[in-house]
């Protein structure tokens, strides 16, 4: 393999020595480029393209969120990656909604798990790059067509969030409701759904591994969670191995709820006709299930499995 | 208004008493004493009237002497009484129209019987030493008419009887007709007798007939002018007079009378006036009474309610200072983990690639190892030796094992570096967080500014150039960990304002000195410093320009109040866009070490 043939990285950390270690850890795996700002990440994004970005949180001037968002609009194929010592909560959020991260990886991280985060990354990079072109070139439509719109699940154990999301959206976009995981994958083995709004738990049972396992088989399924219990840990999980699109935390607004619902769909039907963009959102294999999270009956999560006909069909 | 109030009451009480003193005055119209007095004064005109009639009287009576001394005496003592009653202490003019009209009467009548009198001393002088005359000649003329006729005739007693009568009529007071006819007639009958041709007795028998007659005519001349003295009405004027004066005193008794039931109608209104102010005063005080026994209540009551809500806001207060706490920990806690996660990253990614790196490099010195012993092996076929020395030197250069080692050991020194640093922070962390016994702790402060900088370092980062000179400053009696807090805060609000100026060549400038019995801190950065408006508020409680949910406003209260408890001083100087200065001040020795523990506890 020439040099000119391996995929790009960008890796951005104002400790150097991080981005020594990266350079023996990925040698030569990748052409690798380092920045040691945040501003000087930007520079080099603005004049180079990469698969993937690795960046850090915390670093003068500028936070890795921040320069994560800078970098989706800069090159939007690039996979966004935050390596981070420490993050509070709203870093979280903020690299969930605004960075649309691939991963989110805290320090001190481990040596193959990274190399296999980062090699997926590119490979999904690689393999999305023409789709992700085509995708970006569409035009996107103002509202979402009335025809064939997919409805929104709404997963909550309170029976108020679904009629005050309903109301929010208005008329054009049909709201549906469970209480229960079961009732949810009743919905969906009924009808298609474009988009799941869920709390993070529902009946006390942490929604990862459902939206984990939703996200593996029906790629195109658009997860939201929206909650006011949140946890800076559940956030990290919730991206890294549910690969959810937003994390809002209640109470809810209006405006905002409508404008992340037809995100939402918009984002499902990009995926529905592109199917290749799915690498992009491959969900983290949890190595070791949280002992207060049970995996899911294994008849439920066949029924999961099964879906992927019903939803894209 | 209250002035408004005093003045009409003023005017009121004013406008009461003076009409009571009217009321009073009048009351006192009728004087029984002053009446009295008049009275008398008039009795004694009235005595002295008498006493000059009876003196008159006695004049008459005994017509041919006079008294007159006696008389004269009375007319004065009379004068007197007069000027009394007239314009004397006991005058009755003025009183009344009708009562002076009487007086002028009474006085006018008393005024002519003076006159009467006057002219009776006078006239009846004349008259009485005429009719002295004239009786005188009356027997004069009785003895030559008695020598012309014959004694015991009939003439000679008619002349007897004639000289009689007419003495009679001198003695008499008031000489009747029927002597007086008796006279008349005698006289007739004696001329009668007298023969014409009896000229010298007709001469004295006419001549004595004179006489009498004289005698009778001035005898009724002093009668009469008696008579007019006598009938003189001042005993009557002076009566009409007491009359009417007394009906004046009734009337003005009755007046009187009538103004006391008044007074007294007056004086009741007023009593009952007085009683109700009284009444109302009483209430008032009562009330008074009420209010403050109600208002005792009230304050234990609002004492209580306000000690409560002081509780309350202790408890808050406490509470919040712990929510300070806890977002400053928090955001301390993030740094540090930042802080050690990022040299543990390193370090145990370098690690596991020196390990993996070492067995690829011991593989090359395993093959090395092979063709060393095939060469001192002296069976091995020249072919096996060059096979497996290739293999070695192949490995070898495939891995560029020199290169690997060099890397593998430059790896190893940020390693190295990194646990250091890690070490170093768990250092300051123990040190920083260190749990105070209490306040008389020596501490030294140039310790704490360096342990707060390294905690800090995840804020200051690269881009701020810290500069600190320490003087070699003696420690000095604090609670290490509120002083290190205030070293956190102020080195973190530092690295705010001059990340808010957005300043690459951010720096930070920490000095300490000895000075003054204390050790002096100075903290000058170059951030976007404070409008004097800041400056001002910036020690208050709640005061914050960060946005809300990013700062409790507590920090640098928190920092100023852990300075005063110190007996320490904290001021600030900025200027908006330069940078700002914190100039700190901490005495050596905590003047009281008991109270200082309470509050510390009390801060905790």
């Amino acid at each position: 393999m020439s040099e000119s043939d391996k995929a790009r990285v960008l890796f951005v950390d104002d400790e150097r020595r991080i981005l020594t270690t990266m350079r023996m850890l990925f040698r030569g795996d990748y052409q690798m480029f380092f920045a040691n700002s945040a501003n000087e990440a930007i520079e080099f994004l603005k004049r180079e393209t990469v698969e993937v970005v690795v960046s850090d949180q915390r670093m003068p001037g500028m936070t890795g969120v921040d320069l994560l968002r800078e970098a989706k609009d800069l090159r939007p194929e690039a996979m966004r990656i935050l390596l981070t010592g420490y993050s509070d909560l709203d870093a979280i959020i903020g690299s969930i909604n605004e960075g649309e991260i691939f991963r989110f990886v805290n320090k001190p991280w481990d040596n193959k798990e990274l190399k296999a985060t980062v090699a997926q990354a590119v490979e999904a990079a690689r393999t999305t790059r023409e789709a992700i072109q085509l995708s970006r070139k569409e035009a996107e439509p103002g509202s979402p067509a009335q025809s064939n719109l997919p409805a929104t699940l709404v997963l909550d154990e309170d029976p108020s969030v679904a009629p005050a999301i309903q109301h929010m959206l208005g008329d054009q976009y049909r709201v549906v409701a469970a209480a229960t995981i079961e009732g949810a994958i009743e919905i969906m083995e009924r009808e298609a759904v474009g988009v799941v709004i869920t709390d993070t738990r529902v009946q006390n049972q942490s929604v990862v591994t459902l939206l984990s396992t939703l996200k593996e088989h029906n790629p195109e399924l658009i997860s939201m969670v929206v909650t006011a219990r949140a946890d800076a840990g559940m956030a990290i999980e919730l991206i890294n191995q549910g690969q959810i699109y937003r994390f809002i935390t209640k109470p809810l607004r209006e405006t905002q709820t409508k404008i992340t619902v037809a995100s939402a769909i918009n984002q499902h039907r990009r995926m529905s006709r592109h199917k290749q963009l799915s690498q992009r959102y491959q969900v983290q294999k949890s190595a070791k299930p949280k002992a207060d999270t049970p995996p899911l009956a294994s008849a439920l999560l066949n029924r999961i499995r099964s879906l992927r006909r019903l939803v894209t069909g | 208004m209250k002035f408004v109030k005093l003045f009409f009451s003023l005017v009121l009480v004013v406008a009461a008493l003076g009409g009571l003193g009217f009321l009073i005055q009048k009351t006192q119209a009728a004087d029984g004493q002053k009446h009295l007095e008049r009275l008398a004064a008039m009795q004694k005109i009235n005595d002295l009237d008498v006493a000059l009639n009876r003196a008159m009287t006695l004049n008459r009576a005994s017509s041919l002497q006079l008294q007159s001394g006696n008389k004269a005496e009375i007319i004065a003592g009379l004068g007197d009484a007069l000027d009394d009653i007239d314009s004397g202490d006991n005058s009755l003019r003025g009183l009344a129209p009708q009562i002076d009209q009487d007086l002028d009467r009474f006085i006018a009548t008393a005024g002519d019987k003076f006159v009467l009198a006057y002219d009776f001393d006078i006239r009846s002088t004349q008259i009485i030493q005429r009719l002295i005359r004239s009786a005188d000649a009356v027997p004069l003329y009785t003895n030559q008419s008695k020598n012309l006729v014959e004694p015991g005739g009939h003439v000679d007693d008619l002349l007897s009887r004639l000289q009689t009568d007419a003495m009679a009529v001198i003695i008499a007071t008031n000489p009747e007709a029927r002597l007086l006819e008796g006279i008349r007639s005698q006289l007739v009958m004696l001329n009668a007798a007298v023969a014409p041709d009896q000229a010298a007795l007709t001469k004295a028998a006419g001549q004595l007939e004179f006489a009498i007659e004289s005698v009778i005519a001035d005898k009724q001349e002093l009668v009469k002018q008696l008579d007019g003295f006598f009938t003189a009405p001042t005993a009557q004027d002076l009566q009409t007079l007491r009359d009417t004066y007394t009906l004046w005193h009734e009337a003005r008794v009755s007046e009187a009378a009538e103004y006391r039931q008044y007074l007294i109608a007056y004086a009741v209104a007023l009593l009952l006036i007085l009683a109700w102010l009284g009444l109302r005063l009483r209430r008032s005080f009562i009330e008074l009474d009420r209010a403050n026994e109600t208002l005792e209540a009230q304050v234990e009551e609002r004492t209580r309610d306000l000690s409560t809500t002081l509780k309350e806001l202790q408890n808050s207060q406490a509470q919040l200072i712990q929510s300070e706490k806890m977002a400053s920990l928090g955001q301390m806690v993030a740094g540090v983990a930042h802080e050690i996660n990022t040299p543990l990253g390193y370090a145990r990614g370098n690690a596991d690639i020196v390990k993996t790196s070492l067995s690829e490099v011991q593989e090359v010195s395993r093959l090395q190892g092979k063709a060393l012993q095939l060469i001192a092996d002296g069976s091995a076929s020249e072919q096996d030796i060059a096979q497996a020395v290739s293999a070695a030197v192949a490995l070898d250069q495939d891995l560029g094992t020199q290169e690997l080692l060099d890397e593998l050991d430059s790896l190893l020194g940020d390693t190295d570096h990194g646990l250091e640093q890690i070490a170093e922070l768990v250092s300051s962390l123990k040190d920083f967080s260190r749990v105070d016994r209490s306040r008389d702790d020596v501490f030294d402060l140039n310790r704490g500014i360096e342990s707060a900088l390294k905690i800090c370092n995840s804020s200051l980062k690269d881009s701020i150039e810290v500069k600190t000179v320490f003087a070699d400053i003696p420690q000095i009696e604090c609670s290490p960990s509120q002083i290190n807090q205030v070293f956190l805060n102020l080195i973190t609000n530092a690295a705010q304002a001059i990340e808010a100026a957005g300043r690459d060549n951010g720096r930070l400038f920490i000095h300490t000195s000895a000075q003054n019995e204390g050790i002096n801190i100075r903290i000058l950065d170059n951030g976007c410093g404070m409008s004097e408006d800041t400056q001002a508020h910036i020690f208050e409680p709640f005061f914050t320009t960060k946005p809300v949910g990013k700062g409790t406003g507590l920090g640098m209260s928190i920092t100023y109040r852990i300075i005063e408890d110190h007996g320490g001083r904290i001021d600030v100087k900025s200027i908006e866009g330069k940078g700002s200065e914190f100039n700190l001040w901490l005495p050596l020795k905590q003047p009281d070490v008991a109270a200082a523990g309470d509050t510390a506890a009390a801060a905790a």
